[in-house]
């Protein structure tokens, strides 16, 4: 297969994909232009060109987070190279990651291995290493890597929503899919919604609302994340001004905390949600999770609150309700994505 | 009350029920009256008829709240946890110090141990004004002869040490963290404790990025000191607290003092578990005075008896997602 054909080719398996946001195989060839600069650049060498990107004959994906996009997103990018791929999954898998897999033509999917433990042959043959996890597993996957080998570590990532006017509450629903879809658990998931303070305990009240017609009756969570959502919850009546909507079962489904302060509060997941007043200067109040932002959801998606929004570090903006659908071309992290991976040949024969 | 208490903590009778009932609700009731943020906490909630009924106050709202039974200018003292969730640290307001050292130093005596020079991997009291963990060791100075090894910048003085442990048994005192670089600095350098020595380690590597099973840790105590598991003590407590629990060696429960009860219990409804099942532990502390005597922590551990053992984390759940780690990046 030559790279129009791979675009093409990935592009329509993940079109029928809830996994993937929007892409084509336009999009996806766009990428290779824009970061390798010109479509054609992996494929064989031929006069006048002179240049020729290669792509590493093995890369090994390792893939800890239990949301799909980093884990699809990542082997998309190395089929669309043409590199043979090996994805060492969570222990427990990743039905949508395999699912993609068993949707994938048989000349994509001959250059797909996946396994749930790590054979120790994959990291001394891999080329390239992608990894993704805390900073404690990237460090010790370097230490056990090839010396030559390409290592692309990506961290963890918190993501979070602002509405900066919202009177009719039009963003509400899809703040309610952001925040339940995965669970919270992905680092585009977001944690808190910035709102316009006039208009944030509102909001928050009819969050609450929305939460509780859709959150899950029965969520399996473990007894550490009942502890910690119980304790988020109990804490918040010893924050001045703070209120607290939750679900009246016993077991955690649901919670919204209307919190004054505007710092970046980390959440517990799970569907738990601060509300937190638009402060004026926002790049202040996150700013020391500023290294760690990936996505901010913002409600009116217009240009000027985009702006507003890009100010905080954040590397990638789209409207409240599109943070769990990155497109096919996502710039993960806001580095490029496919330029890393590749070496150069070089022919100056003239 | 505090002099009640203080005068009862001393007297060596156990305080068995109904006292510690009598006690834990009249506290109770002091504490409610005195403090308007846990007064608000308790709003809503049924009047307790017992002690394991009392609210328990989450760790985490010493962080924004101050939770004094008493009034603000009376304050002598302040302890400080660790700042780790990115929202600054807890603060723990005292008007006297006197149950918190009194509650320390009767534990030792019940715990039997033999008073020995004491070898102190922890910043001196003067060094860190602010931490309990210090304040409690110095407090400890009253039992016997104490060096401190570990300097300003918390860098480990290996001479100082080695010296300190070489005429006779002693007893080492230091967090769990300070043992582990102990170890790595000692390398495969083998430093054995005198017969008749003991160690006590306490607190975890919260915050740190670092961690060590305690059975690991516990064997790097044998092969590099000489000392076999039964001859290390863990102590659980926590800035929020004034007392202590402890254990020794490795699978067995932590037992408190007579003056404090410890319950597990499912976190979903509150209500204890039943013996040897899975919770989360929540403490009563009538040493407590000045603040709250009723603590919830989300520290997981398994009903055993009227004490609990202490569970590590499991491995398989942790980072589930990928911004699960929001402890890890913030500390």
């Amino acid at each position: 297969m030559n790279t129009r054909e791979r675009a093409r080719a990935l592009a329509q398996a993940a079109s029928a994909f809830p996994g993937f946001g929007p892409g084509s195989e336009e999009a996806l060839l766009h990428l290779i232009h824009t970061e390798l600069g010109s479509e054609d650049t992996l494929e064989p060498w031929a006069p006048p060109r002179r240049t020729r990107a290669v792509a590493p004959g093995t890369i090994l994906h390792i893939i800890s987070g239990n949301t799909p996009h980093a884990g699809l997103q990542s082997l998309l990018r190395g089929l669309l190279l043409g590199s043979h791929n090996r994805c060492k999954l969570p222990s427990a898998g990743l039905p949508e990651l395999e699912a993609f897999y068993a949707r994938l033509p048989e000349a994509l999917a001959r250059r797909v291995e996946l396994a749930r433990t790590l054979p120790p042959e994959w990291l001394a043959e891999a080329d390239a290493v992608v990894v993704f996890g805390s900073d404690t597993t990237v460090q010790a996957l370097r230490e056990q890597v090839r010396p030559e080998a390409i290592f692309l570590p990506h961290g963890h990532r918190v993501s979070f929503g602002i509405v900066f006017d919202d009177s009719a509450l039009a963003s509400l629903p899809g703040a309610v899919e952001d925040v339940c879809l995965f669970d919270q658990q992905g680092c585009l998931s977001p944690h808190l919604f910035y709102v316009a303070p006039e208009q944030a305990l509102a909001y928050a009240e009819r969050l609450a609302e929305a939460l509780e017609a859709v959150a899950p009756a029965h969520p399996v969570l473990t007894l550490e994340e009942v502890a910690a959502i119980v304790a988020v919850r109990e804490e918040a009546a010893f924050i001045p001004g703070a209120r607290l909507w939750q679900n009246a079962e016993a077991t955690p489904r649901w919670s919204v905390i209307y919190d004054p302060r505007p710092g970046f509060t980390p959440s517990c997941l799970n569907r738990t949600v601060f509300i937190k007043p638009l402060p004026a200067d926002l790049p202040a109040a996150v700013a020391p999770v500023r290294a760690y932002l990936s996505c901010a959801g913002i409600w009116p998606p217009t240009p000027a609150h985009a702006e507003r929004a890009a100010a905080t570090g954040v590397s990638r903006v789209c409207p409240i309700g599109q943070m769990q659908r990155p497109p096919l071309t996502w710039r993960q992290d806001g580095q490029p994505v496919l330029a890393p991976l590749v070496r150069w040949v070089d022919y100056e024969l003239a | 009350m505090v002099t009640r208490l203080l005068a009862r903590l001393r007297d060596p009778a156990p305080i068995v029920e109904p006292e510690f009932n009598t006690l834990a609700l009249e506290l109770f009731a002091l504490q409610r009256r005195q403090n308007a943020p846990y007064a608000r906490f308790c709003e809503g909630r049924p009047e307790p008829a017992h002690w394991s009924a009392i609210p328990a106050v989450p760790t985490g709202a010493f962080r924004h709240a101050a939770l004094r039974a008493f009034p603000e200018a009376e304050t002598v003292a302040t302890f400080r946890t660790s700042g780790t969730t990115g929202e600054g640290f807890g603060s723990h307001h005292f008007a006297t110090l006197a149950l918190y050292e009194a509650s320390i130093l009767q534990m030792w005596a019940r715990l039997g141990l033999p008073r020995l020079p004491q070898v102190l991997l922890v910043q001196p009291p003067a060094q860190a004004p602010h931490s309990s963990l210090s304040h409690m060791m110095g407090t400890l100075g009253a039992l016997g002869p104490q060096t401190w090894v570990l300097g300003e910048e918390g860098q480990l003085d290996l001479p100082a040490l080695r010296a300190a442990v070489a005429s006779g048994p002693v007893l080492l005192l230091g967090t769990a963290l300070a043992f582990l670089h102990l170890f790595e600095a000692l390398g495969a350098e083998r430093l054995p404790l005198a017969p008749g020595s003991f160690a006590m380690e306490t607190g975890g590597y919260k915050g740190t990025g670092r961690s060590l099973p305690k059975a690991e840790l516990y064997a790097r105590f044998t092969t590099t000191l000489a000392l076999e598991a039964d001859a290390v003590f863990n102590e659980y407590s926590m800035t929020e607290l004034s007392s202590q629990w402890y254990t020794h060696g490795l699978g067995r429960p932590h037992h408190g003092p007579p003056w404090a009860r410890a319950l597990v219990v499912d976190p979903a409804s509150g209500l204890p578990v039943a013996e040897g099942e899975r919770g989360i532990v929540r403490l009563f502390d009538l040493a407590n005075a000045g603040s709250v005597l009723a603590l919830q922590t989300q520290d997981l551990a398994l009903r055993r008896g009227e004490g609990f053992e202490l569970l590590g984390r499991d491995p398989a759940a942790l980072p589930r997602g990928c911004s699960r780690a929001a402890d890890e990046f913030l500390s």
